[in-house]
């Protein structure tokens, strides 16, 4: 996997070090600004307590950091692409639906469907959407990232999976 | 029509760059059913790329053989053999005479499949027996025969299951495969928590349309030529990416990973819109796979 991603750049949100590091090993090189080639938003959600204890606060935290906040980086990231004259993906990486509290089965739920929406709206604009909603935080998960944002994945799009069976 | 020019497509890297070192799969022995041609013969070829001994295994033992020939121009160990899938007793045999030849099967590849056009009231029995336990039948028992072997060697091994992009839409006009193929992706899951603690791996690809010599519609030039317009990706899929993702699920660069299912499809099976041209039953359209 030394050159999937060579000469690509990667603009990443999250510190999933699984997938930073397999995106380095396989070339890629992180930005700060857009446009770039490869987007990757992964930050796993905080566990909640019961959603009768939860406070609408704290559920729309949780909701901006589990979809609004993938879906507006994804949206500018996209009309970056298409301003500059290139192709792009975008994977998410999350926790899976059920794992974190109602909120998180809310987000989960919608990023699933968001990213099957996108896959198909973008797809003539050359970007790919995909998501990983995973427990795992292993090397598994860095080289599914690492694949599916790199050309080798050029069929993939629109596709929600895990990594370990329990991530259904 | 065809693709607008203004779209972008993505092509994958060409077969001669591969995603992984070519001694990727150096001391593997695969077995691959359904391998002589089209997408099994795919798997095998990407697992043969990367240095496997590599296995086919078919009901004809003259198309297994000419998938191997293929198979030896890189340079491994390759052998031909047929087999019914459905039959556990062939299968125990084709395991046995794998592993005199090339050694202990380590990874499997579930590619064996039937399919073909047609209206629900018109399947026959036959036909919905083959289909069904082709897949359905021969993935679980390949897949046990499999698991079996490597838990009593205390060795943990990979699988990989050919399934379809259509198993969780259905298929008018394929109910046989829709249901055989959906089978195969929810036995993925059972089969991967099953043989966790074993160490073996189970996944699935649901594949899209990749257009290939033996496939329904064949892969001439001006058969599929229409067919590019219509998937999202803007194009039917490149053979060599669904093997290679095929082969790197079984690879120790995703060990970990099992249980999963993988849509490879373009995505072809997320088309929708809410103004649709008419829905013309499959029953009275001028082809039974086509939309009108």
């Amino acid at each position: 996997m030394t050159d999937w991603l060579a000469g690509k750049t990667v603009r990443m949100f999250g510190d999933a070090s699984a997938v930073a590091s397999a995106v380095a090993a396989a070339g890629g090189s992180f930005v700060d600004d857009l446009p770039a080639d490869i987007l990757i938003h992964a930050v796993a959600a905080t566990e909640l307590p019961p959603a009768h204890l939860i406070d609408a606060a704290t559920w729309r935290a949780a909701l901006v950091a589990g979809l609004d906040d993938r879906f507006f980086q994804a949206s500018a990231f996209a009309k970056a692409c298409r301003e500059s004259g290139r192709g792009g993906a975008v994977l998410f990486v999350g926790t899976p639906e059920q794992d974190a509290g109602s909120a998180q089965a809310a987000a989960a739920g919608a990023l699933g469907n968001l990213t099957k929406t996108l896959g198909v709206e973008w797809a003539r604009d050359g970007i790919r959407t995909n998501t990983i909603l995973t427990r795992d935080t292993g090397p598994a998960l860095g080289t599914l990232a690492a694949y599916l944002v790199s050309d080798y994945a050029a069929y993939v799009t629109g596709a929600v999976m895990g990594v370990i069976p329990s991530d259904g | 029509m065809p693709v607008p020019s203004h779209h972008r497509i993505i092509e994958p890297p060409t077969l001669d760059h591969p995603p992984f070192p070519p001694n990727l799969f150096a001391g593997e022995v695969v077995l691959v059913s359904g391998g002589g041609s089209g997408m099994g013969l795919a798997m095998a070829n990407a697992f043969a790329q990367a240095g496997a001994s590599v296995a086919v295994m078919g009901r004809s033992l003259e198309r297994a053989e000419d998938g191997a020939a293929q198979l030896r121009t890189w340079g491994g160990r390759v052998q031909a053999l047929s087999c019914d899938v459905r039959d556990s007793a062939v299968i125990a045999a084709a395991f046995d005479a794998v592993e005199d030849e090339l050694g202990p099967v380590s990874i499997l590849a579930n590619n064996a499949g039937a399919n073909f056009p047609v209206l629900a009231e018109n399947i026959s029995v036959n036909a919905w027996n083959a289909v069904t336990r082709i897949a359905i039948d021969g993935t679980f028992l390949c897949s046990s025969e499999f698991a079996r072997r490597r838990i009593a060697a205390g060795l943990g091994g990979a699988i990989v299951n050919n399934s379809a992009q259509y198993i969780w839409t259905g298929f008018p006009g394929d109910a046989h495969s829709a249901a055989a193929k959906t089978a195969q992706a929810t036995m993925t899951r059972a089969l991967a928590r099953d043989w966790s603690p074993h160490g073996i791996r189970v996944n699935a690809v649901a594949a899209g349309f990749f257009p290939h010599a033996s496939s329904t519609s064949g892969d001439a030039a001006q058969t599929i030529a229409p067919l590019q317009n219509m998937i999202p990706a803007g194009r039917t899929g490149r053979i060599r990416e669904f093997g290679w993702i095929s082969a790197l699920l079984c690879s120790r660069l995703c060990g970990g990973m099992s249980g999963q299912v993988v849509m490879i499809d373009g995505g072809e099976s997320l088309r929708r819109s809410l103004m649709n041209p008419d829905f013309i039953p499959p029953r009275e359209r001028g082809s039974v796979w086509g939309w009108q």
